[in-house]
């Protein structure tokens, strides 16, 4: 089903965080943002030259595919200080195995002369997706008022800025960086590795959305209550129901609405109930636990991680793409008490994922419509902004007190950490 | 035996009283309409430019018309397979067989309703551009959508619950919907006050010649949408109004004319027209849904998805035929609002200057073929508008 990515993200980070370090970030990397503006600028000529070598021959020039190398790490390394992904002052050359997020890229290798013609088109779809995570690296310019002009240093997504922002307030408090953001981060920045590498001829193996694969190695978050379960490896889709999906989905809209009010309505009892009695009402918990189902339900469909048109009663055990929610539980009654307050970060992040989970369906739909299947890695990717937003749900409408574990890996039942959180 | 023929026999009683009710007219039956030669009114031009006109929607209706049966002759015999991308259960799988069906027919319509609105813009009718269309259809399709799952709901819930006696429960609830709907509809569209202190003025006294209350008097701006002059009677009780199209007040109509629209609205609404509307609704729906029920126990009854399409199918071929008889009762309440008009205004000549105006403006043929007017008139032809404002003006002489 599925072969591994010559470009591979290595995190051997142990999420300590110095705060000085994590307060003056920003101000301590101008420095690198001065060196990768001008590593940049170079960038664009050694591309071009790369690009009629690889044309000509087959395989991109040696010294040039080194250098090239070195950029990407060097933009890695760069991204992940800036994004907190990982600690430590970054270097400003680029070397391997020298820094906690790393990435390691393929050697020379021949590549498809079709390919590398068309490369700069055919990276628009993973550009898109990229755009929408994260990462940056690369230097674009925009147009303003008829003129162009440069518009930064690296291109930053709404999930690697919502992480890193977040991370920052966290990092500041508790002195590490938390794992689910973290991870998040560290994923994005691995994706853009993998479109820059493909962008820049350092391989012309398309990247891959896959957030399993590219966290591969990476200690698993322990199990959240709310997770989702399902046929992992059905990709089939049939194409009129892809055609006409944002269609289909309108009247589930309709009842998502209706249903909704019912729900806000049961949510504020609930948050009574729950304040008092420290645990929810049974009814009340399984009417909403239908509801965020439910949910879970449409938006699989709509966003194409899921081929079936679903239900209208959320009910569990029918749809490929399902949800397990947790029974009434007692829960800790501060937490219940600014459960509002306490759930904006995970709206910040949920939001970002909506981003990219946006642009995976757009990509998806064109894609499943081509081949009457979804692609693996976006589909995952799909997944894991659904399970995010599921549990994100569940934890303001007081289902669970367990916070939404931003890291794109499952959790396993003994998990590893590479850093004890509690310690 | 007996039972069932006498219940059906006290059923099309019923029917035909009801009929006989929603059928009476103020009209009156002794009205005699004289011949009216359309070359005495029209110029040679004006009647081939209709002509023309007409000749390519009528083939572009057929052509939409034929597209869809065989759309959904195809997806009545094949669609029923699409059910296994479903995990709705029965009426939620019912819902999407029903969506993919209309979404079939969207598709194979689009090229001939695309050289539709070509053919429109051709002739300065529409201003609508075609990126506009696209979407602008894309969001109808949506609403089609909302309306249709909603309707599968009711009628596969009711046959869930009521096996082979579904339609007769059903037919309340789509009535009340049709209800709800002549209630809501003018809060739907955007319009303001009319502005001319003259029309106001001539239609409080309209008003008060009818003895319709206060009825108020909307524009609804359309000019950049269509060149084409309308009016409508809308709404039940609190909601009712007169609605008048930007394009008719855009100097195109006299004073005069305007009146004549505004006593032929104000007559619908007299004569209570939109109930009388829903009565038939009311009366065709229970047989209808009979019908279709009876089509659609081939495949298992509607409480099966596999019968969807085919309730589709159906309902589209029995629309096509029950459109002659929609279109008659149409033109007969048309009919008795142009009557109204004349007789509160007891201006026919400004009437007559009216629909004679409608045949450059709107380029509708004023004498069509018998075929066209059977199925595609559901207003009075504009020669027969014109017969009846020369009727009325000729009785008026005569009286004393």
């Amino acid at each position: 089903m599925h072969q591994d990515h010559p470009v591979k993200l290595v995190v051997t980070d142990d999420l300590r965080r110095s705060r000085p370090r994590v307060f003056f970030t920003l101000l301590l990397a101008i420095p690198h943002f001065v060196w990768l503006f001008l590593w940049t600028v170079l960038m664009v000529v050694v591309v071009i030259l790369n690009w009629v070598v690889a044309l000509a021959t087959g395989r991109p020039a040696a010294a040039l595919h080194r250098l090239t190398c070195s950029y990407i790490r060097y933009a890695t390394h760069v991204n992940a200080y800036v994004d907190l992904v990982a600690n430590p002052y970054p270097g400003f050359s680029g070397e391997e195995g020298k820094y906690p997020i790393d990435v390691r890229l393929p050697e020379l290798t021949p590549q498809s002369r079709w390919k590398t013609f068309f490369r700069l088109f055919l990276a628009v779809p993973a550009l898109v997706m990229a755009s929408a995570l994260g990462g940056g690296g690369i230097t674009y310019t925009t147009s303003s008022s008829g003129r162009s002009r440069f518009a930064g240093a690296s291109a930053r997504g709404a999930l690697a800025i919502t992480c890193a922002v977040l991370g920052w307030f966290a990092s500041m408090a508790q002195g590490h960086m938390p794992k689910g953001l973290r991870d998040a981060s560290a994923y994005s920045l691995g994706y853009t590795a993998q479109v820059m590498a493909y962008l820049l001829l350092v391989t012309d193996r398309y990247p891959d959305a896959d957030p399993t694969a590219m966290l591969d190695g990476v200690g698993r978050p322990p199990v959240h209550t709310v997770r989702l379960v399902g046929d992992a490896d059905d990709l089939r889709f049939s194409r009129l129901t892809v055609f006409f999906r944002l269609l289909l989905t309108i009247p589930h809209f309709v009842w998502l609405v209706l249903w909704g009010i019912a729900v806000f309505v049961a949510a504020i009892l609930n948050w009574f109930v729950t304040l008092f009695r420290g645990t929810p009402a049974r009814s009340l918990h399984a009417f909403i636990s239908r509801y965020v189902r439910y949910q879970l339900h449409v938006y699989a469909f709509l966003y194409l991680a899921a081929n079936p048109f679903p239900g209208f009663d959320g009910a569990p055990g029918r749809y490929p793409l399902d949800l397990q929610l947790p029974e009434p539980a007692r829960q800790n009654r501060w937490k219940t008490g600014f459960r509002i307050v306490l759930a904006v970060p995970a709206l910040a992040v949920n939001g970002a994922l909506g981003y990219g989970l946006a642009a995976a369906a757009f990509l998806t739909w064109f894609v499943a419509l081509a081949r009457g299947s979804a692609p693996w890695g976006l589909r995952n990717f799909s997944a894991y902004a659904l399970r995010y937003q599921a549990q994100a749900n569940a934890y303001l409408l007081l289902l669970t007190d367990a916070y939404p574990h931003a890291s794109p890996l499952e959790g396993a039942e003994s998990p590893q950490h590479e850093f004890a959180e509690a310690a | 035996m007996i039972r069932r023929a006498s219940l059906l026999a006290a059923a099309a009683a019923v029917w035909g009283v009801a009929a006989w009710f929603l059928w009476r007219t103020t009209v009156p039956s002794s009205l005699h309409l004289p011949h009216v030669d359309e070359h005495g009114f029209f110029t040679a031009a004006q009647l081939h430019a209709a002509a023309s006109f007409s000749r390519v929607e009528d083939i572009l209706f057929w052509g939409t018309t034929l597209l869809q049966i065989a759309a959904l002759a195809a997806f009545a015999r094949w669609g029923a397979r699409w059910a296994r991308e479903s995990a709705a259960g029965p009426v939620g799988t019912g819902m999407l067989l029903g969506m993919l069906g209309f979404a079939l027919v969207w598709v194979v319509q689009l090229p001939l309703e695309v050289v539709d609105l070509w053919w429109q813009r051709r002739h300065d009718l529409s201003k609508v551009g075609y990126t506009s269309f696209l979407f602008g259809d894309w969001f109808s399709l949506a609403g089609q959508f909302v309306f249709l799952c909603l309707a599968l709901a009711i009628v596969m819930g009711l046959a869930r619950r009521f096996r082979s006696t579904w339609w007769i429960w059903a037919a309340p609830p789509f009535i009340g919907l049709t209800l709800l709907f002549a209630f809501v509809s003018p809060y739907l569209v955007t319009t303001h006050p009319l502005h001319s202190a003259r029309l106001r003025a001539i239609a409080s006294r309209l008003e008060v010649q009818e003895g319709v209350g206060h009825v108020p008097i909307e524009v609804q701006d359309i000019h950049d949408v269509t060149s084409l002059p309308n009016s409508e009677a809308t709404g039940l009780g609190p909601s009712r109004r007169v609605i008048i199209f930007d394009t008719m007040l855009d100097g195109r109509f006299t004073t005069g004319e305007l009146k004549v629209v505004i006593g032929h609205e104000l007559g619908h609404l007299a004569r209570h027209h939109i109930w009388k509307d829903v009565g038939w609704y009311a009366l065709f729906a229970f047989p209808g849904l009979f019908l279709i029920a009876q089509v659609t126990k081939l495949r298992g009854g509607l409480r099966e998805p596999a019968a969807v399409p085919l309730a589709l199918l159906a309902l589209v071929v029995l629309d096509l035929f029950a459109l002659p008889l929609q279109n008659a009762i149409s033109r007969h309440m048309e009919a008795e609002a142009d009557w109204r008009a004349l007789v509160t205004t007891r201006d026919p000549k400004d009437a007559i200057a009216l629909f004679r105006r409608f045949v450059p403006t709107t380029l509708d043929e004023p004498n069509p073929s018998t075929w066209d007017y059977v199925m595609l008139e559901n207003h009075p032809t504009i020669v027969q508008r014109i017969a009846m404002a020369e009727a009325y003006a000729t009785s008026a002489a005569q009286s004393p």
